[in-house]
């Protein structure tokens, strides 16, 4: 019998618990999920349910308050350690005093990447999404979607196994929106990233991912799974399709309950 | 089709020529109640007597280069230590809470109360002017700093600590930056802070420096001499001034450019 590989992340019964002296806040309450390697899963919720927090648990950057994290059969806090996690936000938190590529080599830098091969690994990275002009422009020279296209990529620099990624559209322009939605699948299927996708979007949920959690606030919990049965290599004609529209359904009335 | 042209630039003759016009006005006029009411000197000199002062003083440039040189070591020392503290504070919450309250107290002290018991402690000597010029400047320099420090983008703190990122690789590559604005408008503060730390400081017990030639010149009544310094002395507080004034835009060069390439 051979062993079965681990999930590539997997959390059971993680409770987080914010105190301050005026209240207790349960932000998660019991969440147990596993994504497997490769997988792209979005979680989808209202504003407060906990999404947020449960990017942040599964990086190590906040503590549950009990149950187990684990990222590829080992604590989070290792995983963080050996350079896993990619993280992308709302906003593109862009260094402004660094050049586009300066800004991905930044991770470059702390990860102890070889000096000789930080400039090409980047240039090649931000040719991809079409910046091979923008490469020296600062943040302020870039527009809204250009400068969330240097985000990702900052945080696909060293090639981390596992992309976290915390509403990174939703203050983007429809267009750009789409455009930005066919790209990162682009970059899914060619580098077979694991992906954990925050978004209180149902369609770009739908659109997106293998698989949509949906999650509810007070207390922040997950309570649906929704599997996605749609082809991969989707584009954006899927949208209009019936089997589109019942996932939407679906994952509106999960919403709902 | 001709493309319309950008305006001219504004030359600096141009900027320059209204300041300088009302200046001669002034002096003019300041010049003509003089000599017209036949106003004792050592009640107000006119501007050619002050001139001619300013040319014939001996040792101005002695006096001078002193309290710039008090200034700017009390200056420098802040800014080492204040720096140096500001990132302390920002990496300890014990330190922050222990040692704030005194920073502002610190600030709450009148300065000229503390030159007498340096004096005491240190003599005649340049050391308690350096000292002066140096506490006078130090809750500026601290206080910018330290709020610098702290405004770095807290997604980006975020970031840097999901790669692992070290401390120090966090302060001088996020914090520190984050906060140069900040430390440069702390430093513009500090500049004429600094200049009336040590001319203040040489009012009491001292033989030389702009301070002692402002005391001894009112106590003689020799008020030529008197506005010869007032004026050596604004004119070092603007020149400080914009020295941390362009630095401040050389070390912001990277966020304001705009030429593209580097």
């Amino acid at each position: 019998m051979t062993a079965e590989a681990p999930p590539c992340v997997r959390l059971e019964d993680v409770d987080v618990t914010f105190r301050t002296p005026d209240q207790v806040v349960q932000a998660l309450t019991g969440v147990s999920l596993e994504v497997g390697e490769g997988e792209f899963v979005a979680l989808l919720g209202p504003t407060g349910c906990g999404k947020s927090t449960l990017l942040r648990v599964v990086s190590d950057l906040t503590h549950p308050s009990s149950g187990v994290v684990e990222v590829r059969g080992r604590p989070a806090a290792e995983a963080r350690r050996a350079n896993e996690f990619g993280f992308v936000f709302q906003e593109p938190a862009l260094l402004p005093w660094r050049s586009a590529i300066e800004n991905v080599m930044l991770p470059l830098e702390v990860v102890k990447y070889p000096p000789a091969e930080r400039r090409a690994r980047c240039e090649v990275l931000l040719e991809r999404v079409g910046l091979t002009k923008f490469l020296n422009r600062y943040p302020h020279e870039l527009s809204g979607g250009m400068k969330q296209r240097v985000a990702i990529v900052r945080a696909l620099a060293w090639n981390p196994s596992i992309l976290l990624m915390d509403e990174p559209f939703s203050a983007l322009d429809e267009l750009t929106k789409g455009e930005l939605q066919d790209e990162l699948l682009a970059i899914w299927s060619r580098e077979r990233k694991t992906i954990l996708f925050v978004t209180h979007n149902i369609s770009e949920a739908v659109y997106l991912a293998d698989r949509v959690m949906v999650m509810s606030a007070h207390p922040g919990r997950i309570v649906a799974t929704i599997p996605v049965e749609l082809p991969r290599s989707r584009d954006p004609g899927v949208r209009d399709t019936l089997e589109f529209l019942q996932h939407v359904k679906r994952a509106r009335e999960a919403l709902k309950r | 089709m001709s493309q319309p042209k950008p305006a001219p630039r504004e030359s600096l003759l141009e900027r320059l020529t209204p300041p300088a016009l009302i200046l001669a006005v002034a002096l003019a006029i300041w010049e003509g109640l003089v000599r017209t009411f036949d106003v004792p000197p050592w009640l107000l000199p006119a501007p050619t007597d002050i001139a001619v002062r300013f040319v014939k003083a001996t040792n101005l440039l002695y006096h001078t280069g002193l309290t710039v040189l008090e200034a700017l070591a009390g200056f420098a020392a802040s800014a080492v230590i204040g720096i140096t503290l500001s990132a302390l504070i920002v990496h300890s919450r014990f330190l922050e809470r222990g040692v704030f309250p005194y920073i502002i107290v610190s600030n709450a002290i009148p300065i000229i109360a503390i030159i007498p018991l340096l004096t005491i402690w240190f003599g005649y000597g340049i050391a308690p002017k350096i000292m002066i010029a140096s506490i006078i400047t130090f809750f500026p320099i601290v206080t910018n700093t330290t709020r610098g420090l702290k405004s770095a983008d807290r997604r980006i703190l975020d970031f840097m600590h999901s790669i692992n990122a070290t401390r120090s690789e966090v302060f001088f590559k996020v914090q520190l930056p984050t906060a140069l604005p900040y430390i440069f408008a702390g430093f513009k503060i500090a500049a004429s802070l600094s200049l009336v730390g040590a001319v203040v400081a040489e009012f009491y017990g001292s033989d030389r420096g702009l301070g002692y030639l402002v005391i001894t010149s009112a106590t003689q009544l020799r008020t030529d001499l008197l506005f010869v310094s007032i004026i050596v002395l604004a004119a070092l507080g603007v020149t400080l001034f914009a020295i941390f004034g362009h630095l401040e835009k050389l070390a912001l060069r990277g966020e304001a450019a705009l030429e593209p390439n580097r």
